[in-house]
């Protein structure tokens, strides 16, 4: 069974906890309770008639005074960037740890996430915006609360890390 | 310091202490802290383990503890904080610290449960203060705009009114104020005075408030003595607007003063010539003379487009600053286009 580490990066309060836990253990909190430190979560898949072993690191999300500790990106075979569609700030930050990690790491797989789709009307990340970012990253739309395209998310970006698609 | 009071300390400090040999054993220096046990419920002072046997996080710490024990540098490497759930699924915060002590590699490893509590809530205040703070700057921005549109729609129908007696129509009144902004924003201006001018130059003709309804509305040509009369109106608009301190009647003040100088200086009130006269005062002559060519008026049908263009094209010699039509021109389509979509809206 191979190993694969992703990590999930964006601002703070966006979802990455909740996307995990959805992931993870199919269960869902309206209560925001903010994340400290670094978490690891295990997850098996099979991507292609191969079993992968995910390790998931939630890291703390970004704000004003938090950076993203980057000897903690040390070894991802890839990264989940999520943005908040009810935020636009939020999806410049995921841009910008974009650039950061591709500077760090090289390109690796990376897959944006924006989520809370389940309350899309009330996005303030337009279609345009959502548009006019670079055709190389892989964007979804997910709602860690109804469970849409989570799935996905996760699976896709595996398919990407063993080179499935 | 004896053996066992640095190991009492340890107990006190609540520390697991593991020391790195360089086959990736490692033993339990202290007898480990109770709850060290809920991950390793057999563990002992002096039981070793197995590198392969560290949380996933600690391993993946090893790396840069192996970096810097090799390095030899005195002080201490600190892992931050991480979440590592026990197999009875209580879940704990702790960190580890990598240390040199006289060639020995040791790794302390901490329980920060204790202040965990108050870390995570303040941590977590702080983040909804944030949160909290987004929410309102949204408001404020969408606010603000709001106020900026109501602020504009009266202005708009307050000048309407006042010029009411003229010919002038709300349409016009508001296409004066969007073409010069189109102007200052294709010149540059600063989006605060691009925003200026566009409720500055629709204000350009009140002074004639204070010109008689026989003159303002006689059919026919005006006499010598009345076209004097008539002609105080930009000095009279000037005038009302002056003096307020407001960045925006300030504009207007100066446009409704200049809006009648000509380039080659026969204009009024002051003969002023060229660039003498202020910018916003030569863009507002260059719009409503557009806008009133390609209108109807009591005394002339609409002039197409290319028609007024040329007529304006004579008049960029003596009357029309000849470069600013020059941009005039270069962004006729925009201009055109409030024009089209500015009609009718009469109040
Ligand atoms: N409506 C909605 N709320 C969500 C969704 N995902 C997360 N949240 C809420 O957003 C807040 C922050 O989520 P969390 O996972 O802690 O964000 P993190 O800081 O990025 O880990 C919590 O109150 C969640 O309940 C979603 O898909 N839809
Ligand atoms: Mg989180």
């Amino acid at each position: 069974m191979i190993q694969k580490k992703i990590c999930l990066l964006g601002a703070f309060s966006v979802g990455k906890t909740s996307l995990i836990k959805r992931f993870v253990e199919s269960i869902f909190s309206d209560k925001y309770l903010t994340t400290i430190g670094v978490k690891i979560n295990k997850k098996k898949l099979s991507i292609a008639d191969q079993d992968i072993n995910l390790m998931i690191w939630d890291l703390e999300g970004e704000d004003d005074y938090t950076e993203i500790n980057t000897n903690y990106l040390r070894g991802s075979a890839g990264y989940i960037l999520v943005a908040d569609g009810t935020r636009a700030k939020t999806l410049d930050s995921a841009l910008s740890i974009h650039k950061m990690v591709q500077d760090l790491l090289g390109d690796i797989p990376a897959v944006l996430a924006i989520n809370k789709a389940d309350i899309e009307d009330q996005w303030l990340i337009s279609p345009a915006s959502i548009n006019d970012i670079d055709k190389n990253l892989t964007v979804i739309k997910t709602s860690a609360k109804s469970g849409d395209n989570v799935e996905e998310l996760f699976t896709t970006l595996s398919q990407n890390m063993v080179g499935t698609k | 310091m004896s053996a066992t009071t640095l190991e009492k300390l340890y107990s006190e400090l609540d520390f697991a202490v593991l020391s790195v040999c360089k086959n990736e054993l490692m033993t339990c220096l202290t007898e480990p802290p109770s709850w060290f046990k809920h991950f390793y419920p057999s563990i002992n002072k002096n039981h070793q383990l197995n590198q392969e046997e560290l949380p996933g996080f600690l391993q993946h710490f090893m790396f840069d503890a192996e970096n810097h024990w090799q390095r030899k540098q005195p002080g201490q490497l600190k892992s931050g904080l991480w979440v590592e759930e026990a197999p009875d699924g209580t879940e704990w915060l702790m960190e580890a610290t990598a240390v040199l002590v006289e060639d020995d590699r040791l790794l302390l490893i901490n329980l920060t449960d204790k202040d965990h509590g108050t870390h995570q809530k303040k941590q977590q205040l702080m983040r909804e203060n944030l949160l909290t703070k987004e929410k309102l700057e949204l408001e404020v921005h969408r606010r603000t705009q709001q106020i900026r549109e109501r602020e504009e729609e009266i202005a708009i129908r307050l000048i309407s009114a006042a010029v009411q007696r003229d010919e002038e129509t709300g349409a016009h009144i508001r296409r004066i104020g969007l073409y010069s902004a189109e102007m200052a924003k294709e010149l540059g201006w600063p989006m605060s005075h691009v925003d200026d001018i566009k409720l500055a130059a629709p204000m350009h003709d009140i002074g004639k408030i204070g010109i008689p309804d026989k003159i303002l509305q006689k059919p026919g040509r005006l006499t010598e003595d009345e076209f004097a009369i008539m002609k105080d109106h930009s000095r009279i608009g000037g005038e009302m607007l002056a003096g307020s301190g407001i960045s925006l009647l300030n504009t207007a003040s100066i446009i409704a003063n200049y809006h009648h100088e000509k380039w080659d200086g026969s204009g009024y009130p002051d003969g002023l010539k060229g660039k003498e006269i202020p910018e916003a005062a030569r863009i507002v002559a260059i719009v409503d003379v557009y806008d009133a060519l390609v209108h109807e008026r009591v005394y002339k049908k609409a002039f197409s487009e290319s028609k007024a263009l040329a007529i304006m094209d004579e008049m960029a010699q003596d009357h029309l600053d000849p470069d600013l039509f020059a941009v005039f021109l270069s962004i006729i389509d925009r201009i055109r286009e409030i024009k089209d979509r500015n009609q009718d809206e009469e109040i």
